[in-house]
């Protein structure tokens, strides 16, 4: 990775969908010293543009102002995990030897329409045949998770909360956040109830934004950066959509799969990652993610968040940017926001929220109630 | 057809075409055949573990109740 480019976060009604892509491809293009004729493709994670603002044909749409034509244009799509797709397969392109310089985007606008329609549309990443038909939202989805984790562990209800005002706390000092607000454990507890047992303050957020990576060959990086971050490891996985064909549905298969797969080719196990961005579309996903992770053991990871474990000051810090929870959550740049995140981590770059150790972060991106998975290993 | 509930949760923030029914309780039962489908509660509350019964058909949508 060469170059990193992040618009804020947050609602933004005079920014469109182009105009906060085109942003974040700037600054990235920008902070790699490459110019957009450079480019030899552009990989585009987007959700549901075509839902959302009524545009398709997003990936030429957007790299055309920016000034990127004549070369492959493509569209990712996969739920929340589009970005992160993108920049999977952005990065198997470059190491296959096709391109040299790659530019990868995501970006959702969501905040164009109201709350209703954008828990349909958003309803529309599930099994639309089923969960879908009986007024299943995400929400929803994730609460039945987290009924099941509870039952099955005993996590309780502190332990989601203790993961809410942490990302809070992260997200007040991140100048990008969409909320800057810190929150306490009571006001955790009493949220607005969405869909038992979770509350407003268990729920990402629904936001614009959009960020940006330009990726190059190793042996190449030097000659566009002093800094460029690695990937060390990075695997994209799948399973079913339907939340009701898991076996087990306090465990993400995929993210297990991917984690396996990209600490293998990294080379590295889950006690050598210092810190994480981790997919908090709510916070029992926190909870599910950093145990299958193997960041602790399955079942754990209620009590280890509320032991102060994955704090910014803790043993291993988990989403230091407030995570979709307080940074905010644009469906489609999550993924490559998430990389920006630990990149700026790695290249000592992250300000008041900068961990002391920073040498190996990882980001995983979740699509779905767990339908796709991307984990990726970063290093210096 | 009876089965037990595997998990739930109800629905307080419903999407645009459920807003009327809010608040509703959506379920994942395992029936008595091992098969798991996704569901909706007629009547009272039901809990993880409580054995249900199907109702009816909505839209292809089940209904299930709490086995009395």
């Amino acid at each position: 990775m060469i170059g990193i480019g992040k618009t804020p976060f947050g609602v933004f009604p005079d920014q469109d969908i182009r105009s906060l892509a085109v942003a974040s491809g700037r600054k990235a293009l920008a902070n790699a010293q490459v110019e957009p004729s450079q480019v030899e493709a552009f990989y585009l994670g987007n959700f549901a543009g075509p839902s959302f603002v009524g545009q398709s044909h997003l990936a030429p749409f957007i790299a055309g102002p920016m000034g990127i034509t004549g070369v492959p244009c493509t569209r990712v799509e996969a739920a929340c995990a589009s970005s992160g797709s993108a920049f999977f397969h952005a990065f198997s392109a470059v190491a296959a030897g096709l391109y040299d310089v790659v530019l990868v985007t995501g970006v959702e606008k969501m905040t164009s329409q109201q709350t209703p329609r954008v828990a349909e549309i958003l309803a529309m990443a599930g099994e639309c045949s089923t969960e879908g038909k009986a007024g299943a939202t995400f929400p929803a989805l994730f609460a039945m998770i987290a009924r099941r984790h509870m039952h099955q562990y005993g996590t309780r209800r502190e332990h989601l909360a203790a993961v809410a005002v942490k990302n809070h706390a992260n997200g007040a000092i991140n100048p990008d956040a969409h909320m800057k607000k810190v929150i306490s454990l009571e006001q955790a507890m009493n949220g607005k109830p969405i869909a038992d047992p979770l509350t407003v303050y268990d729920c990402s957020l629904v936001s614009d934004g959009a960020a940006s990576v330009v990726l190059a060959p190793l042996e190449r990086a030097h000659e566009f950066t002093d800094k460029p971050v690695r990937v060390l490891g990075i695997a994209q996985t799948s399973d079913f959509v339907a939340l009701d064909r898991k076996d087990d549905i306090t465990v993400f298969k995929a993210v297990q799969t991917a984690s396996d797969k990209a600490y293998k080719m990294a080379g590295v196990g889950p006690k050598d990652i210092q810190f994480a961005e981790v997919h908090d579309c709510f916070t029992i996903a926190e909870i599910v993610a950093i145990e299958d992770l193997g960041f602790i053991s399955k079942g754990q990871g209620g009590p280890y968040s509320a032991e102060g474990c994955t704090a910014l000051k803790g043993t291993r810090p988990v989403n230091t940017s407030g995570g979709l929870k307080a940074k905010g959550h644009p469906v489609g740049a999550t993924g490559v926001a998430q990389i920006c995140d630990v990149a700026l981590q790695i290249r000592g770059e992250a300000g008041e929220r900068q961990v002391a150790r920073h040498e190996i972060g990882l980001a995983q991106n979740l699509g779905g109630s767990g339908a796709s998975a991307v984990v990726t290993v970063l290093t210096a | 057809m009876t089965g037990t509930v595997y998990t739930e949760t109800l629905i307080h923030s419903a999407p645009e075409a459920f807003v009327s029914e809010a608040p509703y309780q959506l379920i994942i039962v395992t029936l008595d055949n091992g098969e798991r489908v996704t569901g909706r509660v007629s009547g009272d509350r039901v809990a993880i573990d409580d054995v249900v019964v199907l109702v009816e058909e909505r839209n292809g949508v089940p209904f299930f109740r709490k086995h009395s």
